[in-house]
């Protein structure tokens, strides 16, 4: 059953705002790291932009130096805010319908950031629906906006139980060349990519209250959650193929302390009921 | 598939955990697969709760399975296997064993669920009264889940209280109040009086008492702590002891969940094995070793809320269940009982410790000799139980990665003889693959 915005309680709608907020700016992430399109457009300068909602918590923000720069996302002011002032607005504008957003110019190149971001989005979308994307694309946006989604929500307090009897641990997911963590803590959820020679990764989208990220990359991880490609993160991840039978056939292959990885599934079924709620 | 490197796990003398590679072309379990395919179309996960294969091993293990005898189970595949499951515990005198099954199926051919009940009903609860130690009356029920729920219910009902405390990573069963599905609307109902702490943890039970005096009902344990993916724990004399004291000072009745070893460990039932004296124990699995029946049984101070309790279930009275639990009954004491499942286990579990040892490898054997259940000291997480459970069924030995294991009492010395043979073998694959894993 379909639940609808005007349903949700207050702290549901804070959460699927900032849920929305984190994958919009995800997927500009992984979009201009995966498309040389986007490398070309993004400013000189960099990225760097925060999402403020009314209602939804501390500030989301990204910080993307230009492609081709190896250097860490510089910290400070952002060059632009958007701000929402309640959080139906932020659901509405980020589900692509009208609503209320007012841009807050903070530095120079704003609007060129605005720009970028908007043309990002709209690629990030177009990459994910067009045919000749290619499949290590599409799973890497597919699979970051699935773990970066799990991040969003963990702390709500339906979960709140559950988040209490998954144990603790670092779960390595693995696609392909694509590899996440994904670090649960107490009630806390947070993703990683795993450094890799060949990550091209632009920058980080960090909540506020993020830990070090070198935190997370020390640790081993307790369990492991692997697709056997590609084609199969995209099939299980976009719905074509029931997790349960990719699982049995061995194209999804868990190991290590599977409670863990359970426990990420019952939050998994919970991100997919905020994704079908209706604006 | 899955080849795949952690390239962290350097520490020292942690191994490295590779990817397993799975026989997902379908060689061995090509006729189980299409079954699941088939299954998750209609039926929600396809097999769902415990049986499901993501507890397995995908890839190394069946998931249909077409028939059994004695100590052996058969996939729809053609694979057999010495199994250590025993049908999640409830074979003890073997699969197929014909003392059990030739009157019970005389039975289902006489008639099985009647109007009212067999008078086996009455013989089978004299013999249990009879049989568990401290125990007055019984009550018959098909799953472990009845019987636990109906205990808190009858511990409730008579005390007046609401709290219910439990050991943490206990399972009492699949029912809202004390299953893991923790969803918001029923963590405000059947589970907001639910309390847990930490087994053996004399201290935690105390503050817990001490916070929740004059609410508690009932505490309801496990004989022993046999948590799903971890060591098995048997309790201390300090924590029975503050067990009995605790329920006795609060007034709240004290029940064991015997659901899982009855019978493995005592013929009077498990409490006695670790001298304990609950007012209610819940019996089921071995019972009948596979019918469907499971027991309640109280001491005299409950009979009187038990009877004044509506209960009742469909199937609840079928006879063919107690024929074959007075038979089980009987069988039990002729194949030797729990010294000869004792014997066995111990067999079982210095011939897995050594050879772990040999191999280089912490392996541990926890619990008691009859439910076993093998870790390994260096690998909380359980990849090592996970490879060492899957090459053991590719040598056509079923033993769960996550859930302890079964002796029964059809299983032979040239069983376990066999399982160890394999264990060697699957050891050494497991030593070699780590050590070509290791940078």
């Amino acid at each position: 059953m379909k639940t609808k915005f005007v349903q949700l309680s207050t702290e549901e709608k804070s959460v699927l705002a900032r849920l929305k907020a984190s994958l919009a700016l995800h997927m500009v992430e992984e979009a201009s790291a995966a498309d040389a399109g986007l490398q070309k457009i993004c400013p000189s300068g960099g990225v760097s932009m925060k999402f403020s909602i009314r209602g939804a918590g501390p500030a989301l923000g990204l910080q993307m130096p230009k492609i081709s720069q190896i250097l860490p996302a510089p910290p400070g002011r952002p060059s632009l805010l958007l701000f929402f002032p309640n959080t139906e607005a932020a659901v509405r504008v980020l589900s692509g319908a009208k609503g209320a957003v007012i841009p807050v110019p903070l530095g120079a190149n704003a609007f060129r950031a605005l720009d970028f971001f908007r043309k990002a989005s709209s690629r990030a979308t177009e990459l994910l629906r067009a045919p000749d994307t290619s499949e290590a694309t599409r799973a890497r946006l597919l699979l970051a906006a699935t773990l970066y989604g799990l991040e969003a929500i963990a702390g709500e307090s339906y979960l709140e139980r559950r988040m209490q009897i998954v144990p603790d641990g670092v779960v390595g997911v693995r696609a392909g060349e694509l590899a996440f963590r994904v670090a649960k803590r107490g009630r806390t959820i947070h993703v990683q990519r795993d450094a890799q020679p060949e990550d091209t990764s632009p920058g980080d989208v960090l909540p506020e209250d993020a830990p070090p990220a070198a935190a997370i990359g020390s640790l081993r991880p307790d369990a492991l959650l692997s697709f056997a490609g590609y084609r199969s993160a995209i099939d299980v991840l976009s719905g074509k193929r029931q997790a349960v039978i990719a699982l049995g056939s061995g194209e999804v292959h868990i190991e290590g302390l599977l409670p863990l990885v359970q426990g990420l599934f019952a939050v998994l079924d919970r991100l997919s009921w905020y994704l079908g709620v209706e604006v | 598939m899955n080849e795949m490197t952690d390239e962290t796990s350097g520490a020292a003398g942690s191994p490295s955990f590779s990817g397993r590679s799975a026989d997902t072309t379908g060689s061995r379990f090509t006729a189980s697969m299409a079954y699941f395919e088939r299954a998750a179309r209609v039926i929600p996960g396809g097999i769902y709760g415990s049986k499901s294969p993501g507890f397995l091993v995908p890839g190394h293990f069946p998931y249909y399975l077409s028939h059994a005898r004695g100590s052996r189970i058969y996939d729809v595949d053609g694979n057999e296997f010495i199994d250590y499951l025993c049908g999640y515990g409830s074979q003890i005198v073997g699969y197929g064993n014909s003392a059990v099954d030739g009157p019970a199926l005389e039975q289902a051919r006489k008639g099985d669920l009647l109007n009212q009940p067999h008078p086996a009903m009455v013989e089978l609860a004299e013999r249990l009264v009879g049989l568990v130690d401290g125990m007055d009356w019984a009550v018959f029920v098909k799953n472990g889940t009845d019987a636990t729920t109906l205990a808190t219910s009858i511990a409730r009902a008579d005390t007046g209280k609401q709290v219910i405390i439990a050991a943490e990573g206990a399972y009492h069963g699949a029912a809202n109040w004390c299953s893991t599905n923790v969803f918001p609307v029923f963590l405000q109902a059947e589970q907001r009086d639910i309390r847990f702490f930490p087994y053996n943890d004399v201290q935690a039970l105390e503050k817990l008492f001490e916070t929740e005096r004059g609410n508690i009902a009932c505490l309801i344990l496990t004989p022993y702590h046999h948590p799903t993916y971890k060591p098995q724990q048997l309790p201390t004399p300090e924590f029975t002891a503050a067990v009995e004291r605790l329920c006795r000072a609060e007034g709240a009745y004290f029940i064991v969940d015997d659901i899982r070893a009855n019978f493995r460990l005592d013929i009077h039932g498990s409490h006695k094995f670790f001298g304990v004296h609950p007012d209610l124990i819940a019996m089921g699995k071995a019972l009948a070793n596979g019918y469907p029946i499971s027991v309640l049984l109280g001491t005299d101070g409950l009979r009187k809320t038990a009877s004044s309790f509506f209960i009742t279930g469909t199937y609840w009275m079928s006879a063919v269940p107690m024929i074959a639990a007075l038979a089980t009954l009987d069988e039990m004491e002729r194949m030797g009982g729990t010294a000869r499942l004792a014997s066995l286990g111990q067999m079982l579990k210095d011939g897995l410790e050594s050879l772990g040892l040999e191999a280089g490898f912490r392996a541990r054997v926890s619990g008691p000799l009859a439910i076993p259940y093998l870790t390994f000291d260096e690998d909380p997480d359980l990849y090592l139980n996970q490879r060492f459970c899957a090459a053991m069924a590719d040598r056509g030995v079923f033993m769960h990665p996550h859930h302890n294991w079964f002796i029964s009492l059809a299983h032979t010395e040239e069983d376990i003889a066999q399982t160890l043979e394999a264990a060697r073998s699957a050891f050494a694959e497991l030593s070699s693959s780590l050590a070509t894993e290791r940078p």
